[in-house]
């Protein structure tokens, strides 16, 4: 299990090829969410995203916990990016290594329902001639409480 | 009583700080007499704060909480809007 959150760049498929490198390992599943270049018909100059430092990593390593309880998987890594993203910039990756893939798809899942709505980000998006904070959106909302 | 008080995102934009430490005139059990306290004499953001306190979250020592969780002197008191990460 590793959770990083890191102001640079990182690629996913060099972490796939560190997870597909160990014994056993027959799935590998990756969540990979970007910044879209339009938010309601605004056109985005950058993202700026902020976190609480302490807070964030163990809301993580809780997720990541449970993920690893409730279904048989061999790895989970998350990576978040904080600090200013541009568009079509990676903002997070989840990646879980498993023996077989329904287990991988179902954690990676879960992870990224709960990272939405449990671990503290948030995201501000700079526009030529306005910036916002986001909303929270009632389907994360939803999709964390299909897990109960 | 002493408390820790963090805001993020647009609750520190608005307060014009993200850490501070507090010393309370008396003691307070949860953050919602917290912000009671604050809302007396500490201006006008705090008295909107208190209004709108069910659009905010807060966590006590980095764990998500209730506004009528206890708290303790020394706590970590943070209070931020809804979470839109990922």
């Amino acid at each position: 299990m590793a959770i990083i959150i890191q102001e640079d760049r990182f690629s996913i498929s060099k972490i796939c090829a560190e997870l597909s490198d160990k014994d056993n390992v027959g799935a590998i599943v990756s969540f990979s969410g970007h910044v879209r270049e339009f938010s309601k018909d605004k056109q985005l100059k950058y993202l700026e995203i902020e976190h609480y430092p302490g807070m964030t990593e163990k809301a993580l390593e809780d997720i990541e916990k449970k993920a690893m309880k409730n279904w048989d998987v061999a790895d989970i890594r998350i990576v978040h990016r904080v600090g200013r993203l541009l568009p079509k910039d990676l903002i997070v990756g989840v990646i879980v290594s498993s023996m077989h893939r329904s287990n991988a798809f179902k954690a990676c899942e879960f992870v990224i329902d709960f990272l939405k709505t449990d671990a503290p980000f948030w995201k501000k998006e700079i526009s030529e001639d306005s910036e916002n904070w986001v909303d929270e959106r009632q389907e994360d909302i939803i999709k964390k409480t299909n897990w109960n | 009583m002493k408390l820790k008080l963090l805001f993020f995102a647009s609750l520190r934009e608005r307060f014009g700080f993200s850490y501070k430490e507090i010393t309370l005139a008396k003691d307070v059990k949860s953050p919602e007499e917290f912000l009671q306290l604050m809302s007396l004499g500490a201006g006008e953001d705090w008295i909107k704060l208190l209004e709108d306190k069910n659009l905010y979250k807060v966590a006590i020592n980095q764990n998500l909480a209730s506004w009528r969780a206890v708290i303790n002197d020394g706590d970590e008191l943070a209070i931020f809007p809804p979470i839109t990460g990922g």
